[in-house]
Order: C-alpha cells, then sequence, then structure tokens
C-alpha cells in the first residue's frame, strides 16, 4: 500500500513540476498554508513541525522551504521531500512538501543486483552468536541473484543484535565471473569501550611558528584492537614546551587487561633538549630554578581504569633522568664543570571525563581532565615538586559551523624541572604571541581561555590568557586572528591585542589526532 | 638561535597560501552553461561528488544516494530564483569496474558502464531549468550554483531504527561509535555570471 502510495507520489511529482513552471507564486507572495504530504507529521520533530507551522502568514522564500525539505529528508533519511508553492485564490501561496519512500527505488537500481552471490559470511562475531534466524537468512541471500534489500534488512537485524558493533556490508567479486560474495564486518565500536586509548603529549603535529619556526613530534600508529604500539619523533619540536626537544621513544598500551575496565601503558622517551637564547639568558638570573639539561630520558608507566564509559582514572609513575649541560647551549663550549645527572621521578595521576552527543545535525563534544604529578623522595627523585593542570573542551557543532571553547589552568609548587613548567604562545595557545617574549622560563602558575567560531574552514578565534610565576606580576595577555582548517592542515594568523606593537604571527603545519576522543 | 618576527618573506608566504586556497576554489567553480531547446543546461567538470567516503562505499557494491540541486541566482550568494532538484542512485559495477546512475522517479532514466566524472557529468546534465522560470533574467546576467547532498544509506537505516531513543546512555555511545563515518556529504560551487544569447 505504501509503495502505491510512492508510486501515486511520484507520479504526480512531474506534473506538479512541469506546472510549477508556468505558475509558480513569486518570492514574498503571502503563504497561506502549509503541509507535508506522504509521511505522517507526527514523524517528524516537534521542532520541524513547529517550523513548518510558522510558515503560514510568511512571506514565500524558496531558500528557506528548501532548507525545511532538506530537515524533512535528514530526519527521514529513506524519504525524499519535494516542494510545491501553488497560488491560492486569493492571491496568497499554498505550500506543500511532497514526501515520498525512495527505498525501493535505491535498491533496484544497484547495479550489482544481476550478480548471483555465491557466499554470503559475517565476520568479527562467532558463528554461534547468529540467531538461527540470522544463519537461515544469510543462507537464503546465497545461490541466487543478489536482493540487495534483503542484504540490507539482515544487516539492519545485525546492527539490533549487536549494537555495540559497527556493521559495514561489503561486496566482493566472487570466484567466477558473474558471481559475487557478500560479507557482513562488525568491528566493536570504539564507544562502546570502557577505555580509549592515552592521549599523547604534546600533541603530534608538523607545525610552523613564525617566530619559532618547524617542529615535528610525530607517532607512527601500529595498532590492533585492543593494543597500540607507537614509535615516537620529534625534530626540534617546541609547541607545548619550553625545552626543543629531539629524539625518539615508544609507547605501548593496552586497554584490556583480562577486562575492559583495565589497560595499561608504557612508554620509554629519550628527548636531546636545545635552548632558545631567551631561556638561557633568563635562566642565568633566576638562581631559584632548577637548570637546563642536555638530554632528558623519561620512563612512565601507567594503569588505567575505567570508573563508567565516560569516567576514567589513571595513575603510575614517570622516572625522568636529566642528564646536564656538557657545553654552553649558546657558545657551544665545553663546559669545565659537569654536574651529574638528576632524577625527576614523580607518582602520576589524572582523571577524565568525555561526553558527546548529536541529533538533528548537531553535535556536542565535552571533554575534561585533571592531572597530578608528584615528585617525591619516596622515588628516589632529587627534583621535589607537584604539577597539577586541569583542563576541559567543548565543541558545538551544526551544519558546517562549530563553536570551540577550550579552558586550561594550572600551577607547580617545589623545584618543578623546566620541561613541567607551563607555557602559552605557541601554535595553539595565545596565537600571536610568542611564548618566549612571554615567559622565557614558563611559569609556574597558567590560566588560558580560547573560544574560536569556524564556518566551513574558515576560523575566527580570540585567546586569553596568562603564564606566570607564583609572586611575580601577572600580565593578562589577549590575541584574536582568523585561520583556515581543512582536514589536519591549518594556517592560522594571529595578532595580539594589549600591546603596543604591531605584529602578526603566521603558524601552519598538520595536527593528528591518534585519540578518538579529540575533538577537531 | 634567533627569534623571528613576521618578514615580508613570511607575510608573502601567508599571501600565497590564502591566494592559492582561493584560486583552487575559484577553479573548481568552472561552469558553462547552454541553452537546449526551452532550458537552461549546466556542464561542471570539475565539479566532482564521487569520491572520498561515498566512493569507498560504491567499491563496496553498495548504492548511494545523490541530491543534486541547479539553482539560478540574480548576483552572487543571493536567494535563487529559479531551481531544480533531482535525485539519483549510484553503484558500482563490481565486474566491470564502472558506474551506474539512476534518476529516481518518474521518468526513469538510468545509464551504466561509465567512468565516475562520466558518470558525475551525466548527473549533472539531468539538470535543467526552464528558460521561462529565469523571469527577467532571461536577457541579463545571472549566476548559478550547483550543490549535491549524497546520504549513506547505511547510516539512513541506523539513524531510524534509533528514531526517538533520546539521549539514553545507550544511543549515545552508538552515535560516538559512528561519529568517524559522517552520514552526509555535502558541497556546492558557485559561478557567474552568465546571459543567454537570444
Amino acid at each position: 500500500m505504501r509503495t502505491l502510495k510512492v508510486l501515486i507520489a511520484l507520479l504526480l511529482l512531474p506534473a506538479w513540476s512541469a506546472h510549477a513552471q508556468e505558475t509558480d507564486p513569486p518570492e514574498g507572495t503571502r503563504i497561506s498554508g502549509a503541509q507535508v504530504s506522504g509521511v505522517d507529521l507526527d514523524r517528524l520533530s516537534p521542532g520541524l513541525q513547529a517550523d513548518i507551522g510558522k510558515l503560514v502568514g510568511a512571506p514565500l522564500n524558496r531558500r528557506q522551504l528548501g532548507d525545511l525539505a532538506a530537515r524533512i529528508e535528514a530526519e527521514q533519511p529513506r524519504f525524499v521531500a519535494a516542494i510545491r508553492a501553488v497560488p491560492d485564490s486569493e492571491g496568497g501561496a499554498r505550500v506543500v512538501f511532497v514526501v515520498a519512500r525512495i527505498r525501493e527505488q535505491d535498491q533496484e537500481a544497484n547495479i550489482n543486483a544481476k550478480y548471483i552471490v555465491e557466499d554470503a559470511e559475517v565476520r568479527g562475531v562467532p558463528d554461534r552468536d547468529l540467531t538461527s534466524q540470522m544463519q537461515s537468512d544469510l543462507q537464503a541471500l546465497t545461490g541466487k541473484p543478489l536482493d540487495v534489500e534483503a542484504a540490507e534488512r539482515l544487516a539492519e537485524q545485525l546492527r539490533a543484535a549487536f549494537p555495540n558493533y559497527d556493521v559495514t556490508r561489503r561486496m566482493r567479486r566472487g570466484s567466477q565471473a558473474g558471481r559475487l560474495r557478500l560479507i557482513y564486518e562488525l568491528r566493536r565500536s570504539e564507544w562502546s569501550r570502557w577505555l580509549r586509548f592515552e592521549p599523547l603529549t604534546p600533541n603530534p603535529s608538523v607545525a610552523y611558528h613564525s617566530d619559532q619556526g618547524w617542529g615535528v613530534f610525530m607517532p607512527v600508529g601500529l595498532s590492533a584492537r585492543d593494543t597500540r604500539v607507537m614509535p615516537l619523533f620529534a625534530f626540534g619540536h617546541t609547541d607545548e614546551l619550553i625545552d626543543e626537544i629531539s629524539g625518539f621513544g615508544i609507547r605501548a598500551e593496552s586497554r584490556r587487561l583480562g577486562t575492559e575496565r583495565l589497560g595499561m601503558s608504557f612508554e620509554w622517551t629519550n628527548y636531546d633538549a636545545d635552548w632558545r637564547e631567551p631561556t638561557v639568558t633568563t635562566i642565568a638570573t633566576r638562581p631559584e630554578l632548577p637548570g637546563l639539561y642536555r638530554n632528558r630520558s623519561t620512563v612512565t608507566p601507567l594503569v588505567r581504569f575505567a570508573i563508567t564509559p565516560r569516567v576514567t582514572v589513571a595513575g603510575g609513575v614517570s622516572i625522568t633522568e636529566l642528564d646536564s649541560l656538557n657545553k654552553d647551549p649558546l657558545t657551544e663550549e665545553a663546559l669545565l664543570d659537569v654536574l651529574p645527572s638528576r632524577m625527576a621521578n614523580a607518582f602520576v595521576g589524572s582523571v577524565s571525563f568525555v561526553l558527546l552527543s548529536r541529533g538533528e545535525g548537531r553535535r556536542h563534544d565535552l571533554g575534561a581532565a585533571f592531572s597530578v604529578r608528584a615528585g617525591s623522595e619516596s622515588l628516589q627523585s632529587d627534583l621535589v615538586y607537584t604539577r597539577y593542570a586541569g583542563s576541559a573542551n567543548y565543541l558545538y557543532r551544526w551544519g558546517r559551523q562549530s563553536v570551540l571553547v577550550s579552558a586550561m589552568a594550572g600551577g607547580t609548587s617545589g623545584d618543578a624541572p623546566l620541561f613541567e613548567r607551563f607555557t602559552l604562545g605557541d601554535a595553539a595557545t595565545l596565537r600571536g604571541w610568542d611564548k618566549y617574549d612571554i615567559s622565557p622560563v614558563g611559569g609556574s602558575r597558567m590560566v588560558h581561555l580560547s573560544t574560536e567560531y569556524r564556518n566551513r574552514g574558515l576560523a575566527i578565534f580570540i585567546d586569553s590568557g596568562s603564564a606566570w610565576d607564583r609572586g611575580a606580576e601577572r600580565r593578562f595577555r589577549v590575541s584574536a586572528g582568523l585561520g583556515l582548517h581543512t582536514g589536519p592542515f591549518f594556517a592560522t594568523v594571529g595578532v595580539p591585542l594589549n600591546t603596543d606593537e604591531l605584529r602578526a604571527v603566521f603558524t601552519t603545519g598538520f595536527r593528528f589526532s591518534f585519540n578518538a576522543e579529540r575533538a577537531q | 638561535v634567533t627569534v623571528a618576527r613576521l618578514s615580508s618573506r613570511q607575510l608573502a608566504l601567508v599571501v600565497l597560501t590564502l591566494v592559492g586556497w582561493a584560486a583552487a576554489r575559484s577553479a573548481a567553480q568552472a561552469i558553462t552553461i547552454s541553452r537546449v531547446a526551452d532550458a537552461v543546461n549546466v556542464k561542471a567538470p570539475t565539479f566532482t561528488f564521487i569520491k572520498g567516503e561515498p566512493l569507498a562505499r560504491l567499491r563496496d557494491g553498495r548504492s548511494v544516494r545523490v541530491d543534486l540541486a541547479l539553482a539560478v541566482l540574480p548576483r552572487a550568494g543571493a536567494a535563487s530564483v529559479a531551481e531544480t532538484r533531482q535525485t539519483f542512485v549510484l553503484s558500482y559495477d563490481l565486474w566491470e569496474e564502472r558506474f551506474a546512475a539512476a534518476l529516481v522517479g518518474p521518468p526513469a532514466r538510468s545509464t551504466a558502464y561509465l567512468t565516475s566524472w562520466a558518470a558525475e557529468a551525466w548527473c549533472v546534465e539531468q539538470l535543467a531549468v526552464p528558460v521561462s522560470a529565469l523571469g527577467t533574467l532571461v536577457d541579463r546576467q545571472f549566476w548559478v550554483r550547483i550543490s549535491y547532498r549524497i546520504l549513506d544509506s547505511d547510516a539512513a537505516a541506523a539513524a531510524s531504527t534509533e528514531g526517538g531513543a533520546g539521549y539514553t546512555l545507550q544511543s549515545l555511545i552508538e552515535a560516538l561509535s559512528r561519529r568517524r563515518k559522517a552520514s552526509e556529504w555535502t558541497n556546492s560551487v558557485e559561478a557567474g555570471p552568465f546571459r543567454l544569447r537570444p
């Protein structure tokens, strides 16, 4: 019966269309009535119903009608919506959204329907987990021409039966010409997992900063379902840090240790540190700070536990050896009195939260994290300190537009090594400023807020924040600018606002996300 | 180690990047129009939509739905004065390694054994705006905009089964699990000015 209605609707469409070419009411005509034909109004969202109702009395605007038709199709993906505006006897216009189901045409239009299915199989779950009905349906698909409707119906059954899996239907050539193999691949969905892989620090990127030059921090991901091994490479990377690091490392990670709630990671890194002139000259005037180092080598074992799929806690230790300088970082002359290396060993703990939702073309992503690192004598650490940092990110996306708001704050106390100190003024924070101007040796306190609006890859942003030392003057800096984002590529031009100096900072490069929860 | 300010060379790099990006976008907007009988037809050889994730789905033997729209505008970025929309179903012949396209709804039209660009061109050729719909623009300059929207049938199926579920934890997790698979791909290009030859 439904198919009959569809056919009638589709038969009427061209007649209406042909008629429309001659009698379409002009733009601006007052709309006297608005209705939806072909689908129950109750199947549309209340908001869409209300917006259609608001058309009555409004001037005719075909772009607006097109948007409403697109919303109908978005809410009823198997239907197509056409717009018809009919003049009425009083000089107004009556608007009808003609909605028709397209599934039948869709299925028949697949040219592969002429081929014989020689084999149909489900991958990713054991056969014993399939109901007898599913196995029977699988069998029924084989030995005859491809029935796209039945194949998709089985995919829907699998989706309903295995809600924690992504179900993909694929077809491949069979063993003989004119034959196909039908494959249903079930993969455990990322977000049904209790644990996601641990985010990398710093963020993987190939970034250029007009004041700071190029820097690369790039992992090479070798991941399986529950384990990941990532060789890490850094070349002159200075984003997020005071020291310019070059070196390599490796991270091995498992997110299933007997149970999905428990995971662990092990990371080893060995970075040579280069120091910029402002840092070297400033550190000479700050004897209270732990000194520069030539190399830092760190081992970080961590255990993670998921309290809920959204809340995760992690704990472990970070063992770092800081090799002292053996030559002057500016003149390259050998130093006569090389100090012994120092240890910066810390207990590490963190809690993270992530919440994402989407609906009606809108998407909200919220993530927050808080971490504490405590250098302790009980770990044979030469540097005793505490570092705490919190961050929150919110992304709201609608259509091609999005707003990103991120905030972070942190502090250190005690003898925190330079790699634990906070910096702002790089390719991601206080864009328009140079961190070596703001705080050449970093700060023991930091607060930062960034708001960015994006539309089709073009962005406008405003950053504000401060990195300072406890007891010292705190200067709050603000910058604003424009950006371009296409996939992992980014380019920004940022201008500092509350300064007498007129200057601009250009950043570009590629930023990669190896973490499913990171909102980009 | 030096700390550099934004030099003229770097400024030039910024400008070149922006100009290159703009040029690339404008090059992709090459559209020509022709008058065939009482209709305005378009050709847009650089307007592509069989690419990326939809192409991968086609190569998996699945069909995708493409909504194409052609709009006539009095000036760039303005509201359309005339518009036509058509829906197509594309599929990829796994043995012939060629694309097929079918126009949804009467009059039923379809074609097959095409390369991807030929299939795209065929779809665009099916869009025609009656000359009479141009109104006063018949003897004036006008712009045209072509847009497409591709719907993933699998995501659509999943969405329909979730209808009315609300924001339960389960639906949230499910929504998140499909986050990387955008269910819709859209794009549009605009070009002009054009003028119909009498």
